[in-house]
């Protein structure tokens, strides 16, 4: 792609994300995701075959949906309530319908079904870009606007657990198994979203960064379905050593960074007396570990028999920066034991 | 607490330092010394029964014994992983060494933790190590599912402990061991409370594990390497009997009346798990189940709280900790010999391997609990306090303990009595390596029995 | 509830209705969306009207000019998905569930 558009469409990709960001008016935040939604589109049709065109147009359908949606809910509020303003207390009809509409977008359970499709459309790039900086706009609205409807927040994140968990089971597909991944962890955002707002914001970082390694380690594989897995130790050893702590790592096993978000979920989750979806959302997870378990099993934890021609591509040298990677990847591991410097710097 | 845990965390560096062929010298010797150290904390004088306290970790006279095991058996699983290993290129040996050391590291801490979620964090890092252990060192395909289901098993079991555990916070406003006894007792009367008992207990049934929730240990234990087997074996079966010991203070009121049918399951799968071992073909699953059934026996034992079933407890998963990994060792000699696990393959071995036949004969002893051995010392203790709490179990502990005797039996006359088949003839002879193993294992079991009071944990 | 409320309430719902339960072409897909927007630009219109702000006068004039940027790329899309798959009926947008 020529570099002047290029630059031109992730500068719509920045503009469109920080309008959402710094707008209190609900049209204002509407303008930023759409120039965020027309924005993508481009840079994901830029290889011109059929998988991403109809990526882009499923893309584009639901999230031109959804943002009508949350354009409805907030007209309609103007109407009831005469006021725009997002960070008043809006009136539960309208709340409801822009609720619904945020989670079209980012892909919560009932709505979800257009998440995998379209990231199994997408080189890994985009598709990175789509389940990190697509999800800020949203989740910055998410976490401005007061609802009320505890209960519908709750029953949408427990089915994303339960639906992210389940989906992902029978898939071979990385980009699949990374988007019902993400739908299991906005699950968990969504269900800690009425009681404790900063704690979703801290998940959402985690989640960020464990998936941004992931990614990457992917991307440095160049590897999009489970059995090119097994040739990633030829690769890349050392990441292929460190490659099941990572997927544990977004599965949330202790003593790993991923446990941070899910044990003071579960804290505040029983604080509030809401043991049982806890106890739900805690046994969900172990569906969505088995997947991880499936992809470390693959890369790592067996060696597939190989031939002389396939163990060579450690010898030479990649182009690629692993920098990124190796921070995404630290961090991913190790943050556990700074949990309360975490907390301290979001101000739980 | 740090004198040990930082020359743990040394023995990183010293694994992926040192030269090829120092590797596994230093790295045991480094163990050892740090095993040596280990043993001060058998020395208690305070009145609380903590010592060794700092910010967050402390022993008292429950987890020491344990912590002493756990750092003893890191020398022994280096010496037996020695030469199975020995066909690897050098960095996966030294993962290995690392995988095992971050394990010990991990064990530590569960057992010295003073702060509940400390150990419930422990408790569940030590999976990631043992899991990595079984499926990437195992041998046979079937590992994969082996380790699926120790890790499902576990976490099914554990996280709803770790929700337990919340609402115990959010009622008490701590989980410190070290005041918990102190704090007001819960209300536990609705049938919610119930399910929180459960919730508390189950993790560490399933660990233990109970008949029933038994499954994934033979899996595990037959497809391990010789080291995950014997840690497994030996340590983290424990960390459910202890995890138990520590959470009972709390659910006082209720255990009374729950914990029938947990008494029932584990002693009846002291029977049944005997009578499994009875037919068994497969040496390495004849030692695992006879572990359920030894741990059948330590549930009943804590699930009574008396004194007696307490200390009989902790007596016996000592013993039986330095017992099965002793067994374990012995049977992967034969497997690196015969390269099979069927006992049909490996018979007559007496006349082939005269000394090593006598330490089977004494680990199938320390197994079938023979007098001077601290495991005798356990059964009885559990099994007066079981008798006492009600005289119908002494059906199934004395049902139990008969069919110990015969399966040790069976094991000890299939292995090594009899004529030796033909194919045994050319098998390797035994290195002095071995010996050493089976004397590190079976020493202290017997210079045990002349302090007990060691390992009689809060009756002492 | 006033009637003008009630209208540009039904027409959205109608188009959104459409758009959830009509899927044959991609085509009659974009049209519903177009007229959602239109729905919510006569919504934000008449709000303004009513409560007579000037300041908010802009407003429908904005959301038109993106829901035509919008419009646009979905036409964009469908040239798009007609050279890609050959036709723009949505049940043919079925590569990727596999």
């Amino acid at each position: 792609m020529n570099p002047y558009v290029l630059f031109f469409l992730l500068f719509g990709l920045g503009l469109g994300t920080t309008t959402t960001f710094a707008s209190s008016h609900w049209l204002l935040a509407w303008m930023g995701l759409e120039i965020n939604t027309l924005a993508i589109l481009p840079l994901m049709t830029q290889d011109h075959h059929p998988r991403a065109v109809e990526a882009a147009t499923k893309y584009f359908l639901t999230q031109a949906t959804a943002a009508a949606m949350i354009l409805f809910g907030s007209t309609t509020n103007a109407w009831l309530t005469g006021q725009w303003d997002i960070q008043q207390a809006i009136h539960p009809l309208p709340a409801t319908m822009v609720m619904l509409g945020l989670a079209l977008k980012i892909g919560l359970a009932p709505m979800h079904s257009w998440l995998p499709e379209v990231l199994q459309g997408l080189n890994l790039t985009t598709g990175l870009i789509l389940s990190t900086w697509q999800k800020l706009a949203p989740f910055a609205l998410l976490l401005q606007f007061q609802t009320t409807s505890t209960s519908l927040l709750i029953a949408l994140g427990l089915a994303s657990t339960l639906i992210g968990g389940w989906g992902g089971l029978n898939q071979t597909q990385l980009r699949k198994i990374l988007a019902y991944s993400s739908i299991a962890h906005l699950g968990w955002m969504a269900l800690i979203l009425p009681f404790f707002p900063s704690l979703t914001l801290l998940t959402l970082i985690m989640y960020l960064i464990m998936t941004l390694s992931m990614f990457l380690a992917f991307k440095l594989n160049k590897s999009t379905n489970i059995n090119t897995l097994a040739l990633s130790w030829a690769k890349t050893p050392a990441l292929t050593a460190l490659a099941p702590l990572m997927l544990l790592s977004l599965g949330g096993l202790p003593p790993l960074t991923g446990f941070m978000p899910k044990w003071l979920i579960l804290q505040e989750l029983t604080k509030q007396e809401l043991a049982p979806a806890a106890t739900m959302a805690a046994l969900t997870a172990l569906l969505s570990l088995y997947f991880y378990l499936r992809l470390s099993y693959a890369m790592t934890l067996t060696t597939s028999p190989n031939n002389t021609a396939g163990i060579t591509p450690w010898r030479l040298p990649s182009t690629q920066s692993t920098l990124p990677l190796a921070i995404a990847a630290t961090t991913s591991l190790l943050l556990l034991p700074l949990t309360p410097a975490m907390t301290a710097l979001l101000k739980l | 607490m740090l004198k040990i845990i930082v020359p743990t965390l040394m023995l990183i560096p010293t694994a992926w330092l040192s030269p090829a062929k120092w590797l596994w010298p230093t790295t045991l010797a480094h163990s050892l010394i740090i095993a040596l150290f280990s043993l001060s904390w058998l020395e208690n004088l305070s009145e609380t029964g903590w010592t060794s306290l700092n910010l967050y970790m402390g022993t008292d006279p429950l987890s020491t014994p344990l912590l002493v095991l756990t750092c003893w058996l890191l020398p022994l699983m280096i010496l037996a992983s020695q030469n199975h290993t020995s066909a690897e290129p050098m960095n996966r040996q030294r993962t290995y060494i690392t995988l095992l050391t971050s394990l010990q590291l991990f064990l530590i801490m569960a057992f010295s933790a003073t702060e509940i979620i400390l150990f419930y964090i422990m408790f569940e890092a030590t999976l990631i190590p043992t899991l990595m252990i079984i499926t990437r060192w195992g041998s046979q395909a079937e590992r994969l599912n082996a380790g699926s289901y120790f890790l499902f098993y576990t976490l099914a079991g554990s996280l709803p402990l770790l929700v337990a555990l919340l609402i115990l916070q959010n009622n008490t406003g701590t989980l410190s061991l070290l005041t918990l006894h102190y704090s007001n007792a819960l209300t536990l009367s609705s049938y919610a409370d119930k399910i929180w008992w459960a919730g508390c207990l189950l993790a560490f049934l399933v660990k233990m594990p109970l008949y029933g929730v038994h499954l994934w240990l033979p899996k595990a234990h037959v497809e391990a390497p010789i080291a995950g087997s014997m840690v497994l074996a030996a340590v983290l079966l424990k960390l459910g009997g202890y995890g138990m010991m520590r959470i009972m203070v709390m659910l006082e009121p209720l255990t009374k009346e729950l914990c029938y049918p947990f008494i029932i399951l584990a002693l009846w799968g002291i029977v049944m798990t005997g009578s499994i071992c009875l037919r068994q073909t497969d040496l390495k699953s004849l030692i695992a189940y006879s572990s359920v059934s030894h741990m059948g026996l330590v549930t009943g034992g804590i699930l009574i709280q008396t004194p007696w079933g307490f200390t009989g407890a902790l007596i016996l998963m000592i013993a039986h900790g330095l017992t099965s990994s002793a067994l374990f060792c012995l049977a992967n000699t034969n497997y690196e010999r015969t390269h099979s696990r069927t006992m049909l393959l490996a018979r007559g071995l007496q006349t082939i391997f005269p000394l090593m036949a006598t330490w089977w004969l004494i680990a199938s002893l320390a197994n079938l609990a023979l007098p001077p051995l601290p495991n005798l010392m356990g059964e009885l203790v559990i099994i007066i306090s079981l008798f006492n709490w009600s005289w119908w179990t002494i059906a199934l502990t004395g049902t139990g303990t008969l069919i110990t005797a015969a399966y040790s039996l069976y094991m000890f006359l299939m292995t090594q009595r009899g004529p030796a088949p033909a194919h045994v003839i050319s098998l390797d002879p035994t290195h002095s390596r071995e010996h050493l193993l089976m004397t590190l294992h079976l020493l202290p079991l017997t210079l045990l029995i002349l302090k007990p009071e060691l390992i009689w944990g809060w009756a002492f | 509830m006033t009637p003008a409320h009630f209208a540009f309430s039904s027409t959205f719902m109608l188009g959104l209705s459409g758009l959830a339960f009509y899927r044959t072409h991609l085509l009659s897909a974009l049209i519903c969306l177009e007229g959602m927007m239109l729905s919510l630009f006569i919504a934000l219109s008449l709000w303004a009207l009513q409560l007579d702000s000037t300041s908010f006068s802009a407003a429908p004039m904005l959301l038109l000019a993106f829901s035509a940027c919008e419009a646009s790329a979905g036409l964009a899309l469908l040239v798009a998905t007609a050279r890609t798959h050959g036709t723009d009926r949505l049940q043919s947008l079925n590569l990727l569930q596999c």
